[in-house]
């Protein structure tokens, strides 16, 4: 099996306008890797390239230049997209089918045989939360949520080994979206990727264990969420310290709170971290809480869309 | 053949769906219903007739033409009224393939789009014949147990029938792919409907015409463009059971839907979506 689900190299599209010079680069040379079996978000700003570089995964837009491939296979191939499970943002499902129909339909262009089909959709139906009078209820019946859910449900028909999401929870409420998680931690626990593509900041972040962010049709940044949202610094938390050691403190610390008795202190280092623990045991305060500071996705995201692409 | 049968069935159900199949069947059924119990055809001595219509006798004829001459009548309702109904009706669910947001997840399955494409093509081609064979076996069968008259003709010009509307909405294939656009595709299809009956009068229009260049534009357009008119005169002579001088005008324009399905074909499958 392929160490990659997704594997893109010097992926480019170019829009020219015809009867003009113009063009627009829309995706510029993005060579990105997704290991299989990981969480993975897709982060950019409106326009950034993000669905031009998912539509070109699955060889709904041809590339100008470069090449994408899933588990090794070129995806303008057919075959290659046979372990793909996908739900497009503001996509247009059918309304004249019902839940069943529309499983049924999607599954045997997945290539699935009757009678599997005919087991799988109502398992599917129950696991994403649409009860047994939903099924035969047409599409366009359905709410916003309702046909999000049953898009997953279509996305998973053919069991993938590779699920591209475009907010999967848009129109979705809290519980609906707690519940969408839930089955996507349940794929990821039997190895299948996710690639996920949400202007939801925390839900990507509360997801995926890898992000990688696209400004301006170019790859900004790539890490673990892990990794992105470690801090520089320590901070060391104490309680009641008195205040000449506190006055010492201040004078280390690159900045400082006090609230309530207790003192919380940022230092750059760690060996600055360890004095500060050290000074107030021996003046016998007591530790609230220490570690490295944390940055959230939403900080390392507006700090890499303002300060523009990285070299 | 999983992939191709689910292709097909969707277009039904989205003809079901659009009311289209059964605005189809309701026409048809009321034309059978109207040959079954409005008009009434006396057999007396074999060949002669009486024909009955609300009522009215009109003077007896021979039956063999009493009946080809009828099926002749509904086979040209069919193909010209017919066919621009069918090209109307036909034209959105073409188009309904390409809308964003759909065409996305079709194409994102592990299907190729020529196959995806010709899935549907067929699919629409099966409900426009599906409602064709209906109409012309039905009135067949009606006039084979009134008159004992059961030549084939009638049946087999069905056949043709489908056949150029298969032709026709390969154009409406290629319009489709290209702009996206069912009014576009009504527009060129009715435009060629309308033309090719006036260039089968190539020979007297080329009388008309007093530049060898512009007899040079009448031939190439009649040539190339599929025979519409020219194969509605075979009908009628199948019908009939008058001999065909020439196959041409089938071959050619079995040539011209060939050529503008691939072009169709071609397009979609270069086309980013």
């Amino acid at each position: 099996m392929a160490a990659y689900a997704i594997e893109t190299e010097g992926l480019t599209k170019v829009f020219r306008t015809a009867f003009s010079a113009r063009e627009l680069r829309a995706v510029d040379d993005i060579s990105l890797r997704v290991p299989a079996g990981s969480t993975y978000g897709l982060l950019g700003p409106n326009g950034a390239g993000k669905t031009t570089f998912v539509k070109m995964l699955l060889s709904c837009t041809h590339q100008t230049a470069g090449r994408a491939m899933v588990f090794g296979k070129d995806t303008r191939h057919a075959e290659a997209r046979r372990p793909i499970g996908y739900l497009p943002e503001n996509h247009r499902f059918p309304t004249y089918m019902t839940g069943f129909d529309m499983l049924d339909f999607y599954g045997a262009l997945s290539g699935m045989a009757t009678n599997a089909r005919r087991k799988r959709i109502p398992e599917l139906l129950n696991m994403v939360g649409l009860d047994e009078r939903a099924h035969g209820l047409r599409l366009g019946k359905y709410s916003k949520g309702m046909l999000q859910r049953v898009g997953l449900a279509q996305a998973l028909i053919h069991s993938p080994k590779l699920l591209v999401l475009d907010e999967p929870s848009d129109g979705v409420d809290p519980v609906g979206r707690k519940h969408i998680r839930d089955i996507l931690h349940a794929l990821e626990q039997q190895g299948v990727t996710i690639f996920l593509n949400s202007h939801l900041l925390s839900e990507v972040e509360l997801f995926c264990r890898e992000v990688a962010i696209i400004q301006k049709g170019k790859l900004a940044l790539t890490g673990s969420v892990e990794d992105l949202t470690q801090g520089s610094g320590y901070h060391v938390e104490g309680m009641h310290v008195p205040e000449g050691v506190a006055k010492e403190l201040r004078t280390r610390a690159r900045s400082f709170t006090s609230d309530n008795g207790s003192l919380r202190l940022l230092f750059a280092t760690r060996g600055d971290a360890n004095q500060a623990v050290d000074l107030m045991r021996s003046s016998g305060c007591e530790i609230e809480s220490l570690g490295r500071t944390r940055s959230t996705l939403e900080e390392v995201f507006m700090k890499t869309v303002e300060g523009g692409v990285r070299p | 053949m999983t992939t191709t049968i689910a292709l097909i069935r969707d277009t039904f159900r989205e003809a079901f769906a659009r009311r289209i199949f059964w605005g189809f069947f309701a026409c048809c059924s009321l034309l059978l219903l109207f040959l079954t119990f409005i008009m009434r055809i006396d057999v007396v001595q074999g060949a002669i007739a009486t024909v009955t219509i609300f009522g009215r006798s009109n003077p007896s004829t021979d039956v063999q033409g009493l009946v080809t001459g009828t099926q002749s009548v509904i086979a040209m309702i069919l193909y010209f009224a017919g066919m621009a109904l069918a090209v109307f009706a036909s034209a959105g669910l073409v188009a309904a393939v390409f809308e964003p947001g759909r065409i996305e997840l079709l194409l994102s399955k592990p299907v190729s789009r020529t196959h995806l494409l010709l899935g549907r093509y067929l699919g629409n081609v099966l409900v426009v014949a599906a409602n064709i064979l209906y109409l012309v076996g039905g009135s067949w069968i009606i006039f084979g147990v009134k008159t004992n008259v059961w030549g084939i003709g009638f049946l087999i010009s069905s056949l043709y029938t489908i056949f150029i509307f298969a032709v026709l909405l390969a154009v409406l294939v290629l319009v489709g792919v290209l702009w996206d656009s069912s009014a576009v595709a009504i527009m060129i299809t009715f435009a060629i409907m309308i033309i090719t009956p006036i260039l089968a009068q190539k020979s007297q229009i080329e009388r008309l015409l007093s530049s060898e260049w512009s007899r040079d534009v009448v031939r190439v357009l009649y040539y190339s463009l599929p025979k519409t008119a020219d194969v509605s005169v075979m009908i009628r002579h199948m019908i009939l059971n008058q001999p065909i001088g020439s196959w041409m005008p089938v071959w050619s324009t079995a040539l011209f839907g060939a050529v503008v399905l691939g072009l169709g074909l071609w397009r979609f499958q270069r086309r980013s979506f």
